[in-house]
């Protein structure tokens, strides 16, 4: 049976749907599942660089579509997991220089071999959008607790509707103490607006900003709180049922120690 | 100094405002919220100042400057000749002298004639000292049009290396003809003095354009974002001030571009306290 074909999109730039895509990928990986990252965002790629794999790169997406190699040999596989590969974008390309027709035929290749394909999407709602769209069958949908990421994802949402997408929902960079204050929207003021079903909650961390630097991600760190967030959202991907937890009940020993809960 | 055009003179006069487009490659850098913070503190210092959202389909820049109920037509309702230039142009709240031309919402990039952007922008410089254009996410169509009719470019980057290989290649694209400036937003001296975030040199290292500032990474910028009222519009404040210094150099002045520096948190403090072992 093929794989799950997933694109993670936003509208809005930003909001952290490589980074997504990246630790998701992992942490699927993680559990032993066979994931391929595709990267969609041809020109301004950078899905290679999370995860430490750009000096890695021989082929890309575009030359797989031109027939200049096959899939298999553009796939880079990340030796620090078994069973994930990411097939990189071109850089020097623009977003026209592949057909969504195109795509979808290379994403449906690689699900063949795979029980995920993840699709980082492109900002915008332009062509690059629309090749990523094209190779989907479901959606994740990132935004983060800001009007106009909300804004943006909305626009999104609508297009992926008209598609008919099945799509859920990441809130990320949430800030408790921010929603706490009330300067910041809290997730359930974000899935009121959107109205789609929740995936996961990831908090607002310095720590990712660090590991994605560095090309390593966040799951690698079986310690590091996102970590176990993201392999949260990998259970929930796959079906079980994890409870969200609250952010709540924040003290001042919670705040001193760091200890923020999330889902 | 620059010396601010009253209206009617410069409508007259042959001089025409400068252009700036605002860009980044990569989403979510700041761009909006630079383009919103820059323009009111050009207009505060009294130079008129027209901003122009091109992010046709996902306009926010009407949404930062707390503008979006008093929009009521869009730069496609211009150029298509469905409204004037002075029925599309929304004044502003806050400063008298600022005004934006909105993005359609519910329509494309594609449908944007790119020799009518131009003719926009260029109808634009003659009516205002300043026009920044905000530019959308990625190196598309609405880039393009974006960048048409500009004669100067201000790059965002965060200090962050998908960021800074985006601005890379987007400072290729533009070339030598936009003198482009870097702003770098979104530091946090706290993680640079860990080695946890690139510094503002390790970007310009890679990058090499001149610095127009450094702007902090501060809530408080979400919450005057979330709210509509640009943190520009403060006096006081160490990233109001960071705003006025990058509008003042934007305008020739020749002030130093500071730099956030580390504060030692509270969290710090305790750090120290419970020997050295951070919270």
């Amino acid at each position: 049976m093929a794989g799950r074909r997933i694109v993670v999109t936003s509208g809005k730039g930003g909001v952290g749907k490589t980074t997504t895509t990246a630790n998701l990928g992992a942490a699927l990986a993680k559990r032993g599942l066979r994931v391929v990252l595709v990267d969609a965002d041809i020109g301004l790629r950078n899905l290679d660089l999370v995860l430490g794999l750009e000096k890695r790169i021989v082929f890309d997406l575009v030359e797989v579509a031109e027939g200049r190699c096959q899939l298999r040999q553009a796939l880079i596989k990340d030796k620090r997991f078994e069973s994930l590969a990411i097939l990189p974008a071109a850089q020097t390309r623009d977003k026209d220089a592949i057909t969504e027709s195109q795509f979808e035929s290379i994403v449906a290749q690689a699900a063949e071999a795979a029980d995920y394909v993840l699709i980082d999407c492109p900002a915008g709602i332009e062509a690059g959008f629309r090749n990523a769209v094209a190779g989907a069958t479901e959606a994740i949908v990132v935004t983060t607790p800001e009007v106009s990421a909300i804004r943006d994802a909305d626009r999104v949402v609508g297009k992926l509707n008209d598609r008919r997408l099945p799509m859920r929902l990441i809130v990320n960079r949430l800030r408790p103490e921010m929603v706490r204050t009330g300067d910041m929207l809290s997730v359930e003021d974000v899935c009121e607006i959107l109205a789609i079903e929740l995936l996961g909650i990831v908090p607002d961390d310095s720590e990712i900003i660090d590991t994605t630097n560095r090309g390593e991600p966040i799951v690698l760190d079986a310690a590091a709180r996102l970590g176990v967030i993201y392999d949260k959202i990998a259970r929930r991907l796959e079906g079980e049922m994890v409870p969200f937890t609250s952010f709540d009940a924040q003290g001042f020993f919670g705040k001193l120690f760091g200890s923020l809960k999330a889902g | 100094m620059h010396q601010p055009i009253p209206h009617e003179e410069a409508a007259s006069a042959v001089k025409l405002g400068r252009a700036i487009v605002v860009t980044s490659g990569k989403g979510g850098v700041g761009k909006t919220t630079t383009t919103a913070n820059l323009g009111t503190a050009l207009a505060q210092r009294g130079a008129s100042v027209a901003l122009v959202d091109a992010d046709v389909g996902l306009r926010n820049l009407d949404i930062v400057l707390g503008l979006e109920s008093r929009v009521k037509f869009h730069v496609l309702d211009v150029l298509e000749g469905k409204a004037s230039l002075d029925d599309a142009l929304v004044r502003d709240k806050h400063s008298e002298t600022l005004v934006l031309l909105a993005a359609a919402q519910s329509r494309e990039k594609d449908e944007v004639d790119t020799e009518q952007m131009r003719a926009l922008i260029q109808s634009l410089r003659e009516r205002y000292d300043y026009v920044l254009i905000d530019c959308p996410a990625g190196i598309e169509l609405g880039f393009r049009n974006a960048v048409v009719g500009a004669d100067e470019a201000i790059v965002v980057c965060t200090p962050e290396v998908s960021a800074v290989r985006d601005v890379d290649r987007v400072v290729g694209l533009l070339g030598n003809r936009f003198k482009p400036q870097l702003i770098i937003n979104r530091l946090r001296p706290q993680l640079v003095k860990k080695g946890k975030m690139l510094s503002v040199e390790d970007v310009n290292a890679i990058l090499r354009l001149p610095l127009l500032g450094v702007i902090a990474d501060e809530p408080e910028i979400i919450i005057t974002t979330n709210k509509g009222e640009p943190l520009a519009l403060r006096r006081e404040g160490e990233t109001a001030s960071a705003y006025h210094a990058i509008a003042a150099r934007v305008a020739g002045e020749d002030v130093p571009a500071p730099a956030p520096e580390v504060k030692e948190s509270f969290m710090e403090k305790l750090g120290t306290i419970f020997g050295g072992r951070r919270a």
